[in-house]
């Protein structure tokens, strides 16, 4: 290669980033000092703050970086682009801890209210928005991005698209998280169940996401392999669809631009409809389309063995992507939607079985030829058993979504439940294996520091698991039944209080549930520290994977 | 104006009354390449990507 020194200059995206940036910090100085409420001028100098921060690491970087830009190969094989898959993999972790503790606090607010401290900052109400958001956008955010930028590099062989632009994503994202986690503390929502952000958050993830966008589809518009590998399209699907999503269920008027309250454009019953196409879609894009595509490159890599059948891996993906968007008027049974919409909710909610039990076929029998290794590799373990929780609690969805059923369960603990076997079972032991796998890979180690704890972490998160789903299972129904229950004189049997104070046993059984996947994720943070701090280093290829800067 | 009108009402009708056929063949159309006897070797090789890359 012809390394010519050519005379150093900012490249257009240094350039119009640090003058982006730069505008971006006066125009948040001028909204602090014109705020109409104290949130609103928190968050501008928030902003301002880091605008400040990041037109100094962009100038910082260019001074420290030499003449030209890292090259996309080296010796004719990829340079690949490690630094912000790192970054935003070490953020997983860290939200993941966040998530977790602030689910453990409010699961024991429930069963002793008193540790709601009786300040505004500390009630349930907000604290559980924190909680949904940290793990499911801070912690799940994360593990989909950093596996996403990392999966599409190996299986495109080419380096990630962009120069700042990955670093822009991976910060810009946490940054957004950092405005909506301390807006709930502070009482700014929008009081639409995980689309909880004001509108300045709103428009600033809508500009790092559409960047998330490109960069991936630069990618792969640049890679050295024919085919697109069938978790790039997992990807692709879920970075599409959240984007379209997101500018679905949020367009909304600001009362004021210097000020966080705002109201949505809909109303009424299309405002519920548009909130749970929104919402039961960002279970099917982020929740399970994303990691699906953790899914078919994690589990062929752990286990050795390739795709069990590819071409049941095509027809699924397309089957979910026409029958998922079509589900969320289960959210809106016996409600003001029309009888025809809910209908057809329940019946696509019903259809999606197929697909989703497509996907879980495919990973568990990925494991033929391989399944000793279950007994001797606890990440693989992790993985597989999360895909069993995928397939329980898509099974368990399209029940819940026939309307008999869900007038049963509906606004009872029973969705708790549920919820919390997708999100602990599937997508935390699925993110927690891909995390085991990538780390020792990112930072160059042979392999983890201890496989030990990680059966640790296994069994004890298990344990987990099974506490919190079986005690909301008993709780929901026993909820549900009492609510219904009459006297043969027709009165309600029980008055709603006695329903919440039959809660107590389980609720403080679900927060023991809790506090155990808590300990899992603590052991977990303390044995990836310690791979990347004092595990042994791979043996050097001859092209070494260098991280960017 | 009229004619503008009904233009649009066609158009309308068209895509919500076909979208269901048209839906439905593209799947099919997918489920057959995805099955067509041909492409399996190309598809056995994609499912080996994630092992023989480095």
């Amino acid at each position: 290669m012809n390394q010519s020194q050519t005379a150093k200059s900012m490249t257009h995206g240094e350039a119009g980033l640090a003058v982006f940036f730069a505008a971006s910090a006066f125009l948040c100085l001028f909204a602090a000092g014109k705020a109409l409420d104290t949130a609103f001028a928190f968050h501008a100098s928030l902003a301002c703050a880091a605008s400040l921060w990041a037109v100094f690491a962009i100038v910082n970087r260019y001074y420290d970086r030499p003449a030209t830009l890292p090259p996309r190969e080296i010796n004719g094989r990829p340079n690949y682009n490690i630094g912000p898959v790192k970054f935003s993999a070490v953020m997983a972790m860290f939200w993941g801890i966040a998530g977790f503790a602030v689910g453990l606090l409010i699961a024991s607010q429930l069963a002793w209210p008193a540790l709601n401290f009786d300040l505004p900052w500390t009630s349930f109400g907000r604290l559980r928005p924190l909680h949904t958001s940290a793990v499911i956008f801070a912690f799940g955010g994360n593990v989909l991005i950093a596996t996403s930028f990392y999966v599409v590099q190996k299986t495109c062989r080419t380096r990630l698209a962009g120069d700042l632009a990955p670093w822009f994503v991976v910060i810009g994202y946490n940054f957004f998280i950092l405005i909506a986690g301390t807006g709930y503390l502070l009482g700014v929502t929008q009081s639409k169940e995980y689309a909880e952000p004001e509108w300045y958050a709103d428009l600033w993830l809508t500009i790092v996401w559409v960047t998330y966008l490109l960069v991936f589809l630069m990618t792969i518009i640049k890679r050295k392999e024919p085919h697109i590998f069938v978790a790039n399209w997992f990807y692709l699907a879920f970075i599409v669809t959240i984007a379209v999503l997101h500018l679905g269920n949020n367009p909304a008027l600001p009362v004021s631009v210097w000020g966080s309250k705002s109201y949505i454009a809909w109303g009424g019953v299309q405002d519920a409809m548009f909130q749970w196409w929104y919402g039961h879609n960002a279970v099917g894009f982020f929740l399970t389309a994303g990691f699906l595509a953790i899914m078919y490159y994690f589990i062929p890599k752990r286990a050795e063995r390739p795709v069990y059948s590819y071409r049941l891996s095509i027809i699924h993906f397309w089957a979910i992507i026409f029958l998922y968007i079509w589900a969320g008027p289960h959210h809106l049974h016996y409600t003001a939607l029309p009888d025809w919409a809910q209908t057809l909710g329940m019946t696509f909610s019903i259809m999606l079985w197929m697909p989703s039990w497509g996907g879980m076929i495919n990973g568990l029998m990925t494991l033929s030829g391989a399944w000793d290794k279950l007994r001797t590799d606890p990440v693989l373990r992790m993985l597989v058993v999360s895909v069993a929780f995928y397939g329980m609690a898509t099974f368990e969805g399209p029940l819940m979504s026939i309307k008999v059923v869900n007038s049963l369960s509906h606004y009872t603990d029973w969705t708790i439940g549920h919820v919390h076997s997708g999100a602990l079972g599937w997508v935390g032991f699925v993110s927690f294996g891909a995390l085991y796998c990538l780390i020792p890979w990112l930072w160059d180690r042979k392999g983890l520091y201890s496989l030990k704890l990680v059966n640790w972490h296994f069994w004890i998160a298990t344990i987990g698991i099974v506490l919190y789903i079986s005690s909301m299972w008993v709780s929901g129904i026993l909820q549900g039944l009492m609510w219904r229950a009459y006297t043969s004189l027709g009165f309600l049997e029980y008055s709603f209080i006695e329903s919440v104070e039959a809660m107590h046993p389980f609720y403080a059984i679900r927060a023991a549930g809790g506090a155990l996947f808590l300990i899992g994720a603590l052991i977990m943070a303390y044995n990836l520290w310690m791979t990347v701090r004092v595990g042994e280093a791979e043996a050097q290829s001859p092209v070494a994977l260098q991280p960017a800067e | 104006m009229k004619a503008i009108l009904t233009v649009q009402n066609i158009t309308s009708d068209f895509v919500t009354s076909f979208w269901t056929p048209l839906f439905v063949a593209i799947f099919v159309a997918i489920v057959t390449y995805a099955l067509w006897p041909r492409n399996k070797a190309a598809f056995d090789e994609a499912a080996r990507m994630p092992l023989r890359e480095e």
